[in-house]
């Protein structure tokens, strides 16, 4: 692998990445201090609020990058990289005021359904893993696109929103990593025996 | 040996496109107003405006609204500043009166406003051309006057063009990371003494030979940097650190003027100064940080600069250390007269 | 040694777009006169900052040449357009036309759009021309004028040099997904942004 064989210009990346980030964060809060629009970050704070304001969001999110880190190469990829993108078209249509039939239900079987896969270890073909995944981007993404407080600032609250639903991501892809040991897959087995667990309570809570 | 030829003419232009803007007013030296409570409702007022600079900051506080000023004669020309006393007197105190700093506006100065209570209690604020008023009242903690203090160390370096413009001079002559490492740290080390002896109170230097001195700084590594690009060996390329130390001393003394013409009260000047330094020195490190990473930028995607176009930060440095040290004499001598 | 990789990677991806919106707006005064005015309106502004970013990564994919070209002619035509629009200034923004932006160099980003050096050059171009040109309205209601302008370009040139270099240097495969992803959020942003200027609209 070319990652193995570590160039000089590659090295120098990674010291610009620490150099950069350290810069920013060294000058950032004096530079920036006291110019900061109310509104828009106001706009930022909501946007990286929301995706996580719901247990069943953030249970459905994780567990779709779980599932990715079974599956492996592509999807622990391609998920990444297609899912913002598949629910911020459901937001889309959200915002539009586009109605989609069974949305609630949609989401509270999410959880369930993502729960089961990561807990039978499915491993149906490509197209259909991402046909399913992404069916629950749209209802998640449209659920979030409806619910969006009028008045904020769009672009900040959509980059808030966007980079918590990625980091959500993140952290499921990276719990997932452990699916290389043994023990590792037996526990994601069992976190997706919780998450449907939690899906199933929610669609009682529902019902009652 | 030389590493640094190639830099990148970007960074000249917008150093000249600042330099032209800011060099007038290069000396950005804040403006001092304390308020202290004497009697109910009776404060004594201490009004530093800076003057000196290359051009006139015409601001003055505007007395609030039912509040009276008298200034019994007392208007005193003190080098660097304009000192007003007098005696404000508020009708129900001066909470909820709005202060406002007329003129502010059209500088690139802040005002350090401070007002001593007579139960002990402390408010400071910092006016800045952005929000040149404040309403008084309310409280302010160490913490906000603490970064009152990095912020202006901040804006110093910022738009201290010409402390910036040795910094990179500097850095075309060093020509190999250990070397930087050493020149920077003697710069820092260099004027962070300098500037501790002139805010102490320990010893002072008149600002217009000090600023021409400053410019004949920049304008010595001018020639060095030539000598440089020749592939020759000086001193200075050998040891560019001592160079560095030597005139970084200097500098520190033209940092100082951004901090003691505000008359800070006695016990707060180490944290001020701390804090102040710690604000010049995280602007001089991003500016180095940044030449270094846009330099690396540069090499990564293979730019290949015309000559001049790689000479000519070498050649901003000289160019504009001359103009400074020839405009600063100009100064410095129509002040003898 | 690869997951410290990894974990500065997520880190400045994610902080990145979270420095605009932390501290947004849109001219802001530093105190510090018109041109460093400038640069911070650029770091400050994500309208104008993710797409500079979008088209340093997109140019970064493409290699050195392509970073090259968009270093010098994506704050070029920015300038231009600037001083058009300082010249014959109008009021108003236009958000869709940048959602648009967003989504298209974006997903160009998010596919690793093998496209021709040419056209990373065209698009630096209309990119360019079309924010400059916003940037210079702004700039001549703010009367920040060519100064300020001049600090935008020069930030933008700093972004686009660092972000496209560190792309370029790259090396490992799974970093240039993680620039893809770094696509891919910035269509996502733009989706939503089009969702909300159609609905206000």
């Amino acid at each position: 692998m070319i990652g193995d064989h570590r160039t000089h210009a590659a090295f120098s990346a990674r010291a610009m990445i620490r150099a950069a980030l350290a810069m920013v964060v060294a000058l950032w809060p004096v530079l920036a201090w006291a110019h900061a629009e109310q509104g828009r970050a106001a706009g930022f704070l909501a946007g990286v609020h929301h995706p996580i304001s719901g247990l069943d969001h953030v249970l459905a999110m994780i567990s779709v990058g779980l599932w990715g880190a079974q599956l492996g190469a592509p999807a622990i990829w391609l998920l990444p990289v297609t899912f913002p993108v598949v629910m911020a078209m459901g937001g889309m249509l959200g915002l539009l005021g586009v109605h989609l039939p069974g949305v609630e239900i949609g989401i509270i079987f999410s959880g369930i359904v993502l729960g089961l896969t990561v807990f039978a270890e499915w491993r149906p073909p490509m197209g259909l893993a991402a046909a399913i995944v992404g069916c629950f981007a749209v209802f998640h993404g449209h659920a979030h696109g409806v619910e969006l407080p009028a008045g904020a600032s769009g672009l900040t609250y959509s980059i808030g929103f966007v980079m918590t639903t990625g980091t959500l991501h993140a952290v499921g892809i990276g719990i997932g990593v452990i699916h290389r040991w043994g023990w590792g897959r037996l526990a994601l087995r069992a976190s997706g025996a919780c998450v449907t667990t939690a899906g199933l309570f929610f669609l009682w809570k529902v019902l009652a | 040996m030389k590493r640094r030829g190639g830099l990148f003419p970007l960074l000249a232009m917008a150093f000249m496109l600042v330099a032209a803007e800011t060099a007038p007013a290069h000396e950005v030296r804040p403006g001092f107003l304390e308020l202290r409570e004497i009697d109910p409702n009776t404060y004594s007022l201490l009004w530093k405006r800076p003057t000196g600079g290359e051009v006139e900051i015409q601001i003055a506080p505007v007395v609030p609204e039912g509040c009276r000023l008298s200034t019994p004669d007392r208007q005193q020309l003190t080098p660097g500043a304009v000192v007003v006393r007098g005696t404000l007197t508020c009708e129900g105190g001066i909470a909820a009166k709005t202060l406002r700093v007329a003129g502010l506006e059209t500088t690139i100065t802040d005002v350090l406003v401070r007002i001593h209570h007579a139960d002990g209690r402390l408010e400071s604020h910092l006016l800045r051309p952005a929000t040149p008023s404040v309403t008084l009242g309310g409280l302010t903690s160490g913490l906000q006057r603490g970064i009152s203090y990095v912020q202006l160390g901040f804006q110093h370096i910022l738009l201290g063009v010409d402390h910036l413009l040795f910094v990179l001079g500097l850095l075309l002559i060093v020509s190999s990371r250990w070397m930087l490492f050493k020149t920077v740290t003697a710069f820092t080390a260099a004027h962070s003494i300098t500037l501790a002896i002139a805010t102490l109170g320990y010893a002072s230097v008149p600002l217009p030979p000090l600023n021409a001195a400053i410019a004949l700084s920049i304008l010595f590594l001018g020639p060095e940097i030539v000598r440089a690009w020749r592939g020759e060996t000086s001193f200075t390329i050998r040891h560019p650190w001592v160079v560095a130390f030597a005139f970084g001393l200097l500098h520190g003394f033209g940092f100082a003027s951004g901090l003691t013409t505000m008359g800070l009260p006695r016990a707060e000047i180490p944290l001020a100064l701390l804090l102040f330094n710690v604000g010049v020195e995280l602007g001089q490190l991003g500016f180095v940080i940044l030449i270094l990473l846009l330099e690396r930028a540069f090499s990564v995607l293979e730019v290949r600069w015309p000559r001049l176009a790689a000479r000519l930060p070498g050649y901003a440095v000289g160019t504009l250390g001359a103009y400074w040290t020839i405009q600063r004499t100009l100064i410095l001598l129509g002040g003898l007269r | 040694m690869r997951w410290g990789l990894l974990r500065a990677a997520i880190a400045s991806a994610a902080t990145v777009p979270m420095i605009p919106a932390v501290a947004s707006a849109h001219l802001v005064n530093t105190g510090l006169g018109p041109f460093y005015d400038g640069i911070s309106h650029l770091t400050l502004t994500p309208e104008d900052l993710l797409p500079a970013i979008a088209l340093a990564l997109l140019a970064g994919l493409r290699g050195a040449y392509a970073g090259r070209l968009a270093l010098f002619i994506f704050p070029a035509s920015w300038l231009i357009g600037g001083l058009a629009g300082l010249a014959w200034p109008t009021v108003g923004t236009a958000p869709v036309p940048i959602a648009v932006g967003f989504i298209l160099l974006g997903g160009l980003v998010a596919t690793d759009a093998n496209i021709k050096p040419s056209w990373v050059v065209v698009l630096a171009i209309g990119l360019g021309l079309f924010h400059g040109y916003l940037n210079g309205a702004a700039m001549s209601q703010a009367r920040l004028g060519a100064l300020g302008l001049g600090g935008i370009v020069a930030a933008l040139f700093a972004v686009v040099a660092l972000v496209a270099a560190l792309v370029v240097a790259l090396r490992p495969p799974w970093t240039r997904i993680a620039v893809r992803v770094a696509g891919s959020w910035i269509v996502a942003v733009g989706l939503l942004l089009l969702g909300w200027s159609l609905r206000a609209a």
